[in-house]
């Protein structure tokens, strides 16, 4: 589910290396992209196109891990049975989708404990908006429909790029999703199209998130160096832009549907550009919360230490005593 | 403390900060690779890896991983350091055209019925199981057994009985011995997977409430 294609924290003006590369070598690897094939773990790659996926790989699955605590939250207190079997099957996708995606970007050589650690540390970032909290069932609701669908939207895109172990674990996580979108906008309808009560609640769960949502593909991308290659590359397969555009013109006209609204005045799609126009999110908030100062920062990761610590002595039981010789996985 | 809307994370008393858990070095299990049935008689398919301590765990992690959701018949799961890989080749190619020749004393035994699996095995030799990847970015799939006394041997077995393939991208060859099957038994683990009909999209009928919901409210 949780995926946002853009990786914060590679500074544009960091030089790419790429003069250090071998001129043939890399060649043939661009070659090998440019006509459609993808790259495999035991193919040479340039040390820029290891590190950026790495990064992305490993900070998307960091997204499913936290992302998960936000709806886990509610499926002891999620209303009816039926719905706790789904939110309960959803959130066990997403721990599911995080053991894919980990597993993927071992195979570039990171280590799946060394990933675990960054996490921890706060040295490997999420998605940013899993800093905010759920406090109503609409809540998560709106993180089942509207973060899925961004998220989806991310994923189809990436399940297109270059990297064969990335590709195939979209393959699978997109496969999963399908449910996931429909339970939620299933949910949020029902609230929607409920008693008045439960409309107000929905309506004001929106409102808490929609900022949230606009800033989840991330800011503007600037057409740097580094953007150039990576698209080139198909490390990256869609700007910022297109897609937070894709994902209005697909969501908006399905919140308003059910008589909800979204809290921006300046929000319209200017029909003529085919681009929708909307007050420019507050990115310097933004990089205040993603920087560890926002609502659920400091719990996240300490629900995630946690979780670590008190799974300790069930590793060492399984263990054995036995030293393991830990294998980067193949594919 | 952590200060929780969640009732459950206050109950732990969570330390608002605290220092990173020391790990040991590469406390980490080893990894495992899976393979599963779609349906009876359908080859079996790459799906991912496991991290577990032995094999048996690593089937249940696998179970759980990977056929929690679809269909599935049977699983193997293989300790990946058993896995003999090729290079890989192009999308065209095949990845037994670049495989290294073996000595001449260890050339491939011609695979001949004639030749009576006991003396087979007498001579040393093993069951290897053969997976082919036909393109990038797909997965490997089973192809077949080659009897072999060793994983290079095993390759050029393979390349043999199965080299007219086209492409192969890359092949992998494991040691049937190490491959842990699901049994015939096991399948019952499978037969409600596709039951849980909340876990699918289409048990969703959201829709029908829309349409009633525009119906009686034409100005929203």
């Amino acid at each position: 589910m949780y995926g946002s294609a853009s990786t914060h924290d590679l500074p544009s003006t960091a030089p790419t290396g790429l003069e250090n590369e071998d001129p043939i070598l890399l060649a043939e690897f661009e070659a090998r992209i440019a006509r459609g094939e993808k790259i495999e773990p035991g193919d040479w790659m340039p040390a820029l196109y290891r590190k950026q996926l790495t990064r992305m790989i490993e900070q998307h699955a960091h997204s499913e891990i936290i992302g998960s605590l936000p709806e886990g939250t509610w499926i002891t207190r999620a209303p009816g049975f039926r719905r706790k079997m789904a939110q309960m099957a959803k959130v066990q996708d997403e721990v599911g989708h995080a053991q894919l995606l980990y597993s993927a970007a071992e195979t570039l050589g990171k280590t799946r404990e060394q990933m675990l650690v960054d996490l921890i540390n706060g040295k490997s970032k999420y998605s940013n908006v899993f800093n905010y909290p759920t406090p109503t069932w609409a809540d998560s609701n709106v993180i089942s429909w509207l973060i899925d669908a961004g998220a989806i939207v991310n994923q189809l895109a990436n399940a297109k790029g270059s990297y064969g172990p990335y590709c195939r674990a979209l393959d699978r996580i997109c496969a999963e999703e399908a449910f996931h979108l429909k339970y939620g906008h299933d949910a949020v309808v029902h609230m929607a199209t409920g008693t008045p009560i439960q409309r107000k609640m929905m309506q004001e769960a929106l409102n808490r998130w929609w900022p949230a949502i606009m800033t989840f593909f991330g800011p503007s991308d600037k057409m740097s160096v580094h953007t150039e290659i990576l698209m080139r590359w198909k490390v990256k397969m869609a700007s910022n832009d297109e897609c937070r555009n894709q994902f209005l013109d697909m969501y908006v006209p399905k919140i308003w549907e059910i008589g909800l609204t979204l809290p921006d005045a300046n929000l319209r799609k200017n029909e003529e550009t085919g681009q929708w126009e909307f007050t420019e999110p507050d990115w310097e908030d933004f990089k205040r919360v993603i920087n560890g100062d926002g609502p659920c920062n400091a719990e996240r990761l300490a629900v995630r230490r946690a979780a670590e610590e008190n799974g300790a002595w069930v590793r060492r039981a399984l263990s054995a005593g036995k030293t393991h010789q830990y294998v980067r996985p193949l594919a | 403390m952590i200060h929780s809307l969640d009732p459950r994370m206050n109950r732990l008393g969570l330390p608002e900060t605290a220092p990173a858990a020391a790990k040991p070095a590469l406390d980490q299990f080893e990894t495992y690779e899976v393979f599963h049935q779609k349906k009876e008689g359908a080859p079996f398919v790459y799906v991912g890896s496991v991290h577990a301590p032995e094999a048996d765990l690593a089937f249940l992690f696998a179970k759980e991983q990977y056929s929690r959701r679809f269909a599935c018949t049977g699983m193997w799961v293989v300790p990946t350091s058993a896995i003999t890989v090729t290079e890989y080749a192009g999308d065209t190619e095949s990845a037994y055209d670049t495989l290294p020749l073996l000595p001449r004393s260890a050339a491939p035994a011609p695979v001949d019925e004639s030749v009576e699996q006991e003396e087979a095995y007498a001579a040393g030799e093993e069951d290897y199981d053969i997976f082919h990847l036909k393109k990038r970015g797909k997965a490997h799939q089973h192809v077949g057994k080659v009897r072999a006394a060793s994983p290079a041997e095993a390759l050029q077995v393979a390349k043999a009985v199965f080299g007219e393939q086209r492409p192969v991208v890359n092949v992998w060859a494991v040691r049937s011995a190490d491959v842990l099957h699901s049994e015939d038994d096991d399948r019952d683990i499978w037969a409600t997977t596709t039951d849980k009909k909340y876990r699918d999209a289409i048990a969703y009928k959201v829709q029908d409430r829309i349409e009633k919901f525009k119906a009686e409210n034409p100005q929203a």
